[in-house]
């Protein structure tokens, strides 16, 4: 696809995504019904439940075209890489500041070491080192490796981490979706929930196609420029 | 099969020798042990903890700080004169010289880790008694698996402008399964529970380290290529 059509890709999905985040905002402010144990504070769950599981897609998408690129090293995959790493970053973000807000008044504390708390944590301490090796060698070419090195041994620590994190304790509310007897959710707030996921995966992708166009641009200026000197 | 051992031993036995020879980083990494162990000593009101509860989580802590100025260091000798580009180009495969490495740090952290337990058994008046040989065991299990992490980012920390600062924010987020599984079950150890109930944890800190070796030996090409 040319850039341009990318940008127009990511245009789009990045308006729809905020149209569909005005959406979200209403239902989970005013149309959802309230929890009835939690009170009006669990509202912040449509936020953080699909922050996290955008956060987790865009790492996991990072991790999985960071080892392609290792082996195929086509620049584009490493481009595609760290623009879902740094969606990925933000996205993680939003859930690790959602979720001390809730916890404060759902657990009485802003932090705990609660397993999945815990991985998200270092898993944005992963990807900040994705992007410092990334910008801390001479040489371009060598940041993208060793980026990319980061982030499939980050990837293939998860596992690891999520086992022990969970061995060392858990507080986290159990899942109310996915699981094995079908979700427990009443209808609004599962509708809700859903939106939320729909609405996040599509500015995600919206904002990474944004990115991906402009690191094109970047690189094609830069192809430029070293022509134009040579 | 035999050259590859051959290969191993020779890039073993130069770290090693080099190691022996200049005693740079294991002086370091050792007074370090035992100046932690001395600083941690202090770090704990005795009134109202006692410090056998602590110790376990000390020691690993020192392990891998310690580790931390030793393994970070794996490459700084040879990138001088440029030599490590001398092994590149040896017909060694790139997991030869990472494995080889590896072991070389391995062996010098193991000796390491048991300075630290024998200074924070000292230090702490830990009594192991029959428990000494598992403790021992595990912590072998525990430095295998950082110095696999431990050598693999060294080097890239090494091939950035930012060197060795960047090895604690690339392997600490890594490294909590292994500090988890090896505290709990040192912990468990000191405290005298049976190894039955640290079977899992041992388990773990194996497959972490066979895992961390298997990738290190598998990504450390694309590190060093140039």
């Amino acid at each position: 696809m040319s850039t341009t059509g990318l940008r127009r890709g990511g245009l789009t999905l990045t308006l729809l995504g905020l149209a569909g985040l005005t959406g979200l905002y209403w239902m989970s402010f005013f149309w959802v019904s309230t929890e009835i144990n939690q009170g009006v504070v669990q509202r912040i769950f449509y936020v953080h439940v699909p922050a996290a599981w955008t956060s987790f897609l865009a790492f996991g998408i990072a991790a999985l075209l960071s080892g392609v690129y290792l082996w195929l090293r086509d620049p584009r995959l490493d481009r595609a890489a760290s623009c879902a790493a740094e969606g990925g970053l933000v996205f993680a973000t939003i859930m690790l500041t959602t979720g001390p807000l809730w916890g404060k008044i759902a657990w009485g504390t802003y932090w705990t070491w609660e397993p999945r708390l815990t991985l998200t944590l270092l898993l944005w301490f992963i990807f900040l080192g994705y992007f410092m090796v990334r910008n801390s060698t001479e040489d371009p070419e060598k940041g993208k490796r060793f980026a990319a090195v980061v982030a499939i041994v980050g990837a293939l620590d998860i596992p690891f981490i999520h086992l022990s994190v969970g061995w060392f304790r858990s507080l986290h509310p159990q899942p109310v979706v996915i699981k094995p007897e079908g979700p427990t959710l009443p209808g609004d707030m599962l509708a809700t929930l859903l939106t939320g996921f729909a609405v996040f995966t599509v500015l995600f992708f919206g904002l990474f196609l944004f990115r991906y166009a402009l690191e094109g641009l970047r690189a094609e200026v830069d192809v430029r420029a070293r022509r134009s000197t040579a | 099969m035999t050259t590859y051992l051959g290969q191993l031993r020779a890039i073993v036995w130069k770290d090693l020798l080099v190691e022996l020879r200049s005693r740079e980083r294991l002086t370091a990494m050792g007074a370090f042990a035992v100046l932690a162990g001395v600083l941690f000593a202090f770090s704990i009101d005795t009134t109202t903890t006692r410090p056998q509860d602590v110790a376990a989580g000390l020691i690993w802590m020192t392990l891998v700080f310690g580790g931390l100025l030793g393994v970070g260091r794996t490459f700084h000798l040879e990138a001088q004169d440029a030599a490590f580009q001398g092994i590149l180009t040896s017909p060694a495969p790139k997991d030869v010289v990472f494995l080889g490495k590896t072991l070389a740090n391995f062996a010098l952290l193991y000796v390491i880790s048991l300075l630290v337990l024998f200074v924070f058994a000292l230090f702490f008046g830990l009594e192991l008694g029959p428990n000494v040989g598992w403790v021992v065991f595990v912590l072998g299990l525990g430095s295998l698996g950082f110095v696999a992490l431990g050598t693999l980012f060294a080097a890239v920390s090494a091939g950035t402008t930012m060197g060795e600062t960047l090895l604690p924010i690339l392997i600490f987020p890594l490294l909590v399964p292994m500090v988890i599984y090896g505290v709990g079950a040192t912990g468990r150890l000191i405290a005298g529970r049976p190894f039955s109930e640290i079977e899992g944890n041992v388990r773990m800190l194996g497959a972490f380290a066979v895992a961390a070796l298997a990738v290190g030996a598998v990504l450390f090409r694309y590190v060093v290529e140039d």
